[in-house]
């Protein structure tokens, strides 16, 4: 394993270094003689490209190519999930996809990279006019739109409709007197939203760098001594590597918190009885506090390195439109976040759909994507764990709670 | 009298060995515990990553035949050719890159051997991937980053950096009597005759070390493999795929076939062990015959 680092400098330019130069010569650029010759390279999860799923993005681009005669296009299809595109691209935004899917919170990755291009003008126009203002802030950074959004990305709640009400799930105390429920309780993703959902901020409105993480406080240590009395609930358990799923299969658990790409196992297993919802309330000395999540979006990027930014461009924002999200949704079910499909009877109908969006509107806040926010992971999860095995107590509560702080503000690791 | 002290020095070999034998059977139960439940886990018929028992309630053949049907998602068959591929040809060069190395320094002098090892002692302190970035923006100088080419680019990767890694079969040559060259080179064979019609006869257990050792890094690499594939699904190895079935999207549907897929990238290297063991005699048993 050590010796890679020689091994291409020795193998590679022995037996290369005469063919390199031809090689080189002849590497992308071949279609640029017409103005109608476009090579384009696609970037989307696997699941998108899966014939299971009727091939959507090829679907996609065929019909995109058809609309555009004025192209001669050929399409070359790459696997990249959103999540990891950002890594992907800004490794090397040359030989990258000309049009990819990512995470929003990847954001500032690829624009310190350079690799990825702003949306303006009429495009700009078309997207801002089919999206919600959080959707949009979502993508936007010092006033550049960076992406078209085509789906939301959080997280919510599942339940089983036998086992608690439709007035149970507006509060996770009365939920917890009837049944068993499962938090991700060890995942930083999801632990701050009782924090969050007890003023805690995070850099001012989520832009703010400079204004730091405001995890400490009476506030914060209030909601440390509630983590740590719901923890020794008998009726929750700790979802952890796949453990919630599991209890819902086996019965020990009613209710569990993930997101939409669980919603089809979950199906499977409660069948008519699958409730899904929004984040409830939790009582917190005698008061009602609204849990929020982090929220984001996955948009379409386009490669600022392209060598076919129009078409690139073209197609993105196609890919985020209405119809194609509407193929996207009945092919692959991925939830749409175009304001004019949410309005349609046949998709506002599906019970995810609505929780997730209910979820992005009104139980979440936008997750900062700035640079900073690194940091905020760690401490949160070592909280979680601190309170799962018993080292954080009802005594130091507050010492812990202004450690995760302070964590959260430092650099450090 | 004598008697009972032998009877005495005895039983207390018996009690030594059974303590020995009992805490040499706990430490064997521990070490095979994770892969008697990999292999359970790859038979297991309920789904999802966490069960409470530990025995399966039920098993199944189901996720192995879904790992060889089900190619839409994850091609599971594509990814196993592609390493086997790629693990066989560089095992190949590589093992010959080490022999050849070894037995050119353990038997010829020459002016740069010396500062020859030095620089391949202190190349080896430094972690391989530490340049990986480096090796793909090289690859991609040369143009071996797009399609079937990625599979030469890993070959290259994987071989190229063997030749650093003589130590262990150089230090075998030398346990070889010169005086063996000397006869044959009298007889009139040239240096690649002895090396391979009396050196490497000599010498199987450490070609077949470093056989195995050459085929396994390939094989289960994953962080290589991960830099120079990129999105260019075709060409992942099994490393990349395994990893893939764990993402959170899939994890609930594909765990189970995640451990199947684990148990049957074990059989190319058991059997490549099996099929080898038996050369795992005294070489040198022959040697001196006199």
């Amino acid at each position: 394993m050590k010796k890679r680092a020689v091994a291409v400098l020795l193998a590679g330019v022995m037996t290369f270094g005469l063919a390199a130069a031809g090689l080189t010569g002849c590497g992308n650029d071949s279609a640029e003689g017409g103005t109608e010759n476009v090579r384009l390279m696609v970037w989307s999860p696997q699941n998108d490209q899966s014939k299971d799923n009727g091939e959507w993005l090829q679907t996609m681009c065929n019909n995109f190519a058809e609309e555009h005669p004025e192209w001669n296009i050929t399409f070359v299809y790459g696997v990249a999930d959103e999540a990891s595109a950002a890594g992907q691209v800004a490794q090397d935004p040359e030989a990258s996809a000309d049009v990819f899917m990512f995470a929003n919170d990847t954001l500032t990755t690829m624009t310190d990279a350079n690799a990825l291009a702003k949306f303006g003008g009429k495009y700009r126009e078309e997207i801002e006019a089919t999206n919600t203002q959080e959707v949009l802030d979502s993508l936007i950074m010092d006033g550049d739109l960076y992406g078209v959004p085509f789906t939301t990305n959080t997280w919510f709640m599942y339940y089983d409709k036998s086992v608690f009400s439709e007035e149970d799930v507006k509060n996770l105390d009365t939920m917890l007197e009837k049944g068993g429920v499962s938090f991700p309780f060890v995942n930083s993703w999801y632990l701050p939203a009782f924090y969050i959902g007890n003023g805690c901020t995070l850099f001012g409105d989520g832009t703010d760098e400079s204004a730091g993480v405001d995890f400490g406080g009476q506030n914060a240590v209030d909601v440390t001594n509630y983590l740590i009395d719901l923890e020794q609930n008998e009726n929750f358990k700790i979802d952890d590597l796949g453990s919630g799923i599991a209890g819902l299969r086996d019965g020990s658990i009613n209710a569990m918190f993930t997101g939409s790409w669980d919603a089809n196992s979950i199906k499977e297993i409660l069948g008519d009885n699958m409730g899904v919802t929004s984040l409830p309330t939790f009582t917190l000395n005698g008061e009602e506090h609204q849990m929020k999540a982090y929220a984001g979006s996955k948009a379409i990027g386009v490669n600022p390195n392209s060598k076919n930014m129009e078409a690139a461009i073209a197609l993105a924002v196609y890919l985020g439109s209405a119809e194609s999200q509407r193929a996207h949704y009945e092919m692959c079910g991925t939830i749409p976040c175009n304001t004019e499909l949410l309005a349609d009877e046949s998709i506002s109908s599906d019970p995810v759909v609505t929780a997730q969006n209910d979820t992005f509107n009104n139980t979440s806040i936008l997750q900062p994507f700035v640079s900073k926010m690194n940091n905020c992971w760690t401490p949160v999860e070592n909280l979680g764990k601190g309170i799962r095995n018993g080292s954080i107590t009802h005594d130091n509560a507050q010492e812990q709670t202004e450690g995760m702080n302070e964590a959260m503000n430092s650099d450090g690791i | 009298m004598a008697g009972q002290k032998m009877h005495s020095a005895k039983r207390k070999r018996f009690i030594n060995n059974s303590i020995v034998h009992v805490i040499l059977a706990i430490l064997a139960v521990i070490w095979v515990f994770p892969i008697v439940w990999v292999v359970l886990t790859s038979f297991r018929a309920e789904k999802g990553s966490y069960v409470s028992t530990f025995l399966p309630q039920s098993y199944t053949l189901d996720n192995y035949v879904k790992l060889f049907t089900d190619t839409t998602i994850l091609n599971f068959p594509q990814m196993f050719l592609n390493t086997l591929l790629i693990a066989i040809c560089s095992c190949i060069l590589s093992t010959f890159y080490v022999l050849a190395v070894s037995y050119c320094l353990s038997r010829l002098r020459f002016k740069l051997r010396k500062p020859y090892m030095n620089m391949a002692m202190i190349l080896g302190l430094f972690p391989g991937f530490m340049s990986m970035i480096a090796v793909y923006f090289i690859l991609k100088a040369i143009g071996l980053t797009e399609g079937n080419l990625i599979k030469l680019a890993l070959i290259l990767v994987y071989s190229g950096g063997a030749a650093l890694s003589f130590q262990i079969a150089k230090g075998f040559f030398d346990t070889i009597p010169i005086a063996v060259d000397e006869a044959a080179l009298l007889d009139g064979c040239t240096r690649w005759q002895i090396f391979t019609k009396i050196t490497l006869p000599l010498s199987k257990p450490i070609v077949i070390y470093t056989t195995l050792t050459a085929f396994m890094s390939p094989w289960l690499d994953f962080i290589f493999a991960k830099v120079i594939c990129r999105a260019n699904s075709d060409q992942y190895t099994i490393a990349i795929g395994l990893w893939k079935m764990l993402e959170k999207e899939y994890i609930d549907n594909w765990y189970t076939c995640f451990a199947a897929g684990a148990v049957l990238i074990s059989i190319p290297i058991a059997a490549l062990f099996l099929y080898m063991q038996r050369y795992y005699v005294d070489g040198l048993s022959g040697a001196v015959k006199g």
